[in-house]
């Protein structure tokens, strides 16, 4: 790790002196023993060295083409067939390597995707005919072809020619080893990639979001899936060069991960996907490329993880930092909750009739100035318990908005009848200390009071109580079913 | 009217009888089967056009199966659907689907305004993107489900009921003639429920037919003008009054029948 | 092409590996039987939880634990490397769940993520540190068990048992066995119901947490013989051939222990004809051994099924001509 920190810091002070970098070494990547690593930095960004161009233009374009398959691939919870098929090409790879005995980029492509797909055919087979699960019909067929795989590497290593066929380079990835023909598969490929996703947007989303629908209004379902599980294969088949085959999963799931915890519109994702596969790529084929010996695949996945690391704490909308750092002020929180408390009042007077709180009522209710009580919506809004409409004058709550609104009520009420009914104070006296304690009662004491007040529905001012059912009605949120993955989706 | 209905038109008035205007639906001994056990059993039904149909029966009494099977998501094991006459692939523009909420994720990078946008993808045919038109009447759409205000909300932010309008909505910009609904008032509250109600019978004012599943019996007979009694095969379809009788649904949910008291109930109110 | 293929000679094959080598053969077929039987046994829970590939991702992900451990006390000792296998196991399932529970990324995702940075850290710090750890890349894809040391043996009582590696996998197979005796009921149940489970007053997340507690420790005694993806399918093969055959657990238990014992045997005698790696020689035949069950189970076989389809059209259940003839 010291090594690591030291080239780390090179390398920021390298960054400032980049455009004076000297130019050529004309010396090929594999042939470096013992370089310093600021010198190989600077080589790497000056890109003098043709290999290096091939190595760093097809890790751009793989973390391209990969991010924007991947970002289906996650929506479609198809995650775990990546992973499967990535491993399942490599019999078709030791096939495509005895085809002539040496590492002809067409051949191996060919029998890594006929395996690959032949894998996938088998794991829905397996599905259909068995009552065995897809994970286990998954994990099966990646194990059961990956060891047919390794028999065929061992047995092409044994032989004379195949001792030095850098076959082994497949497992981990040499982006190094890229030459221009893999360059001109991959390109091909994301091109391919890129056109497809680009002219049948509109029929992947639809049948990613809704296959049943989508199948009724006419769209080949089915042939999308399988258009989609083809450029999956060609996509992984051309990645195992850089990325091994191990780790093209991840550039298939990660980037997309992070994007899908970034935005909430598919066509966002997909860019900021393919950039964050792009990032990664760059930053394996520059780490592989400070020290000989070191494979490019992990340093990819690595630079992957770290942005989706980063979308995890701190995405503006699902960040679990962000997320607590906008729920931690007290003070805050109570006005908030007062603001929903308002939102409820106003829509009990109308019956709950209808879902808007117009702006100007609600100023009203709460005794506010309407900017006030605009700027307290916004706060709302910025918490994610309400939306605005276009024109900033209604207010509709979501339905997180409703469970913090309708349970503050809630406790508000239950305290009210309590200090009247138990510790007999006089109904017009109660109000405010409700106001108080309604922001801290927690749930185990709610249930405790309902329950010693026998369930009471009216508080002492004859208003509903409104009943957890309805609390909890009111805030169901689409339930997050677990379906597990989402193989054959046209089904 | 768009090229390819006149076309239609054309195509049946040289085939048929031009008196004779094809049925919304009709099935002909219709059987599906789930691994050798079968769900549904010779199906035969002829569905007239502009009523809105109810379709009633026990759990696992194949009611969701009837409408995927209908609509080709599921296969069938003998029998055929008519469709406006033609097999339902061919007439797929004229056929409106609301799926169960469930069954999709709500979780999906999606906006309202898009969910409702799919509707009219049926009418662009392959490659071609919406236009303002087509948002125009998503706009629409959403506004008579009221939920235009939510149109940029993600799919996720919305509770059970406005997620099971926003479905509706999503029908409603298809244009279909035939409308197949899966349980569009599970999981909502009686405001919703109403609401949707009250634009069924808007559409099949219209001269649309509807056809809806439906696991409320009590509600069933106010809500429908046609019942269709199912358990596995057809017990009963007819005009709300004349099936919804307590022998008829006796023998639709057999034994297990605890609402049946209930039901007995309404139907004794009814006189 | 000849080259590639060798010829199949009988004697060779099927007869010299018992005459002439047995000491070697021996071991190295009771080895992959030790550790397919403690994977397939282990495998079995992770089938019926659908948890299978978070047997993958754990076994992917012990190798930072192993190389850490490595890297830390500079030797194999194998009480450091079960416990930094272990916590990687717990760092995996813990990490999977962190995602998927609190954030809208899905199980699928979740999984995938976790095990491949994990792994890729693994072989990060392997290539880093090549000199320090003695592991090279491609014995952590597929191991060897040909090349475990099966000198010197293990002392006990004076006696000489077994190889050290043998006697330490037999150990985690029986220990493997022996929990399963012991802690049936409460896998049975909440691997059926946790719900149900919690009423009985089974702990399911502590059984959870257990059993991937178990998966890594065995996982990591197989690592070192067949690598981390072969890994798999001794996880997953076992169990899946067996539910195909059977429907009651302790059958499948019992299956799965046939299947150890015919794919590893098998499986030596397939790396002696083709002279490849016998891990993943032993893997393809359990995958053989799959595709027989799945072709010729009486339940579930394709061919069973293809006759059954033949004979018998489809038919109205007894209940429904029942209701039909009472109209």
């Amino acid at each position: 790790m010291k090594n690591f920190s030291q080239s780390l810091i090179r390398l920021l002070l390298l960054v400032g002196t980049i455009s004076l970098a000297p130019y050529s070494h004309a010396a090929r990547i594999g042939d470096i023993s013992e370089t310093n690593l600021l010198e190989q930095a600077i080589r790497f960004f000056s890109l003098a060295d043709p290999a290096l161009r091939y190595a760093l233009i097809g890790s751009i374009l793989l973390g391209v083409g990969c991010g924007l398959l991947g970002g289906f691939i996650v929506v479609r919870r198809m995650a775990l067939v990546g992973d499967a098929l990535s491993h399942a090409v490599l019999p078709g790879v030791a096939i495509g390597f005895l085809w002539n005995m040496s590492k002809d980029p067409v051949a191996i492509f060919i029998g890594a995707t006929v395996a690959g797909l032949f894998g996938t055919m088998v794991v829905s087979w397996i599905k259909e005919t068995t009552r065995l699960k897809e994970d286990t019909a998954l994990g099966l067929v990646l194990a059961a072809f990956f060891a047919i795989g390794i028999c065929m590497v061992t047995m092409i290593q044994r032989l004379p020619s195949g001792n030095k066929s850098g076959i082994d380079k497949f497992l981990f990835g040499q982006a190094a080893a890229i030459g221009s023909r893999d360059v001109q598969l991959i390109a091909l490929v994301t091109g391919l990639s890129v056109l497809v996703v680009v002219v049948f947007y509109k029929e992947l989303l639809v049948s990613s979001f809704d296959p049943g629908f989508a199948r009724v209004a006419g769209f080949p379902v089915r042939a999308l899936h399988y258009t989609l599980m083809l450029l999956l294969a060609f996509s992984v088949v051309v990645a195992l060069q850089a990325v091994g085959v191990v780790l093209v999963s991840a550039m298939l799931i990660t980037p997309a991960a992070a994007a899908y915890l970034l935005t909430d519109r598919l066509h966002r994702m997909l860019w900021i996907s393919s950039l964050v596969g792009m990032f990664a790529g760059v930053l394996g084929a520059f780490f592989s490329f400070l020290k000989p010996n070191l494979p490019t695949g992990p340093f990819m996945v690595l630079g992957a993880t770290t942005v989706f690391a980063g979308a995890f704490l701190f995405s503006p909308k699902h960040g679990v930092v962000v997320h607590w750092w906008k729920f931690r002020s007290r003070g805050a929180r109570v006005k908030r909750e007062n603001t929903m408390k308002g939102i409820y009042h106003v829509l009990e007077d109308h019956a709950f009739n209808g879902e808007g709180v117009e702006l100007t009522e609600l100023a009203q209710k709460r005794r506010v100035t309407l900017e006030e009580a605009r700027i307290e919506a916004r706060e709302l809004v910025r918490h994610g318990m309400a939306t605005l409409n276009n024109e900033d004058t209604t207010l509709f709550l979501t339905p997180e908005g409703w469970h913090r609104a309708s349970s503050i009520v809630r406790n508000h009420r239950l305290w009210e009848l309590y200090l009247t009914n138990e510790a007999q104070i006089a109904a017009d006296h109660v109000h405010e200390d409700a106001e108080k304690i309604e922001h801290v009662l927690g749930d185990e004491v709610v249930r405790q009071l309902e329950r010693r007040l026998s369930y009471a529905t009216q508080d002492p001012h004859g208003k509903k109580i409104p009943s957890w059912e309805e609390v909890r009605e009111r805030g169901n949120r689409a339930t997050r079913q677990e379906r597990p993955l989402g193989y054959n989706r046209h089904e | 009217m768009p090229l390819w209905q006149e076309c239609d038109l054309i195509w049946s008035f040289n085939v048929m009888n031009p008196s004779e205007i094809p049925l919304p639906l009709e099935i002909h001994d219709l059987t599906v089967s789930y691994q050798k056990k079968p769900v549904l059993w010779g199906i035969d039904l002829e569905v007239p056009a502009g009523k809105l149909i109810g379709i009633v029966g026990p759990n696992g009494a194949g009611k969701s199966t009837l409408i995927k099977a209908v609509l080709g998501l599921l296969p069938h094991s003998s029998g055929w659907v008519k469709i406006f006459g033609k097999p339902p692939r061919e007439n797929a523009r004229r056929v409106g689907y609301v799926p169960q909420r469930e069954s999709v994720d709500w979780d999906f990078p999606v906006t309202v305004m898009d969910v409702v946008l799919m509707g009219r993808y049926g009418h662009l045919g392959l490659v071609k993107r919406p236009t303002s038109k087509d948002r125009d009447i998503a706009r629409e759409c959403l506004d008579k489900v009221k939920l235009l205000p939510f149109a940029n909300r993600q799919i996720a932010n919305l509770s059970g009921g406005q997620q099971q309008r926003v479905f509706l909505a999503r029908a409603l910009a298809q244009e279909s003639d035939l409308y197949f609904m899966d349980e569009p008032f599970a999981g909502v509250d009686a405001a919703t429920e109403s609401a949707i109600i009250t634009l069924l019978h808007e559409l099949k004012g219209r001269g649309k037919t509807l056809m809806v599943v439906h696991h409320d019996l009590p509600t069933a007979r106010n809500y429908f003008d046609m019942l269709l009694l199912l358990n596995m095969r057809v017990v009963a379809f007819g005009a709300t009054e004349e099936v919804f009788t307590y022998d008829l649904l006796q023998k639709t949910y057999g034994g297990r029948l605890t609402i049946l008291s209930e039901v007995a109930d309404a139907v004794r109110q009814r006189g | 092409m000849s080259e590639l293929l060798p010829p199949f000679d009988f004697q060779k094959v099927i007869v010299a590996p018992w005459t002439e080598g047995l000491g070697t053969t021996g071991w190295v077929a009771l080895m992959g039987f030790f550790v397919t039987a403690a994977c397939g046994l282990v495998g079995n829970y992770l089938i019926l939880r659908r948890m299978a590939l978070v047997g993958d991702a754990i076994s992917h992900s012990v190798l930072p634990g192993i190389a850490s451990a490595f890297l830390f006390t500079q030797s194999r000792s194998s009480g450091i490397m079960f416990l930094g296998a272990l916590l990687a196991g717990v760092v995996t399932t813990l990490l999977i769940e962190l995602i998927h529970k609190k954030s809208r990324v899905k199980q699928d995702s979740a999984i995938g993520i976790a095990f491949t940075s994990l792994f890729a850290i693994g072989v990060i710090m392997i290539s880093l540190f090549a000199s320090k750890i003695d592991l090279d890349q491609e014995c952590v894809l597929y191991g060897e068990i040909g090349f475990v040391p099966f000198q010197p043996m293990m002392q006990l009582f004076g006696w000489q048992v077994a190889p050290t590696p043998v006697a330490v996998m037999g150990a985690v197979m029986l220990g493997t066995l022996l929990l399963l005796l012991l802690f049936y009921k409460e896998l049975l149940v909440s691997s059926f119901d946790a719900g149900l489970a919690s009423s009985l007053g089974i702990n399911a997340t502590a059984v959870h947490y257990s059993l991937m507690c178990w998966l890594s420790i065995v996982v990591v005694s197989a690592f070192e013989s067949v690598g981390a993806i072969l890994v798999i399918a001794m996880l997953i093969l076992p169990g899946a051939t067996a539910s195909l055959l059977s429907y009651r657990l302790p059958s499948i238990h019992a299956l799965t222990l046939l299947h150890a014992a015919l794919s590893s045997i098998l499986g030596v005698h397939l790396s002696f004809w083709l002279d490849c790696s016998t891990a993943g020689a032993m893997v393809v035949m359990g995958a053989v051994l799959f595709t027989l069950a799945w072709l010729l189970s009486p339940g579930q076989g394709l061919v069973g099924r293809w006759l059954r389809q033949r004979k018998q059209r489809l038919e109205a259940p007894p209940e429904l001509m029942e209701t039909v003839n009472a109209r």
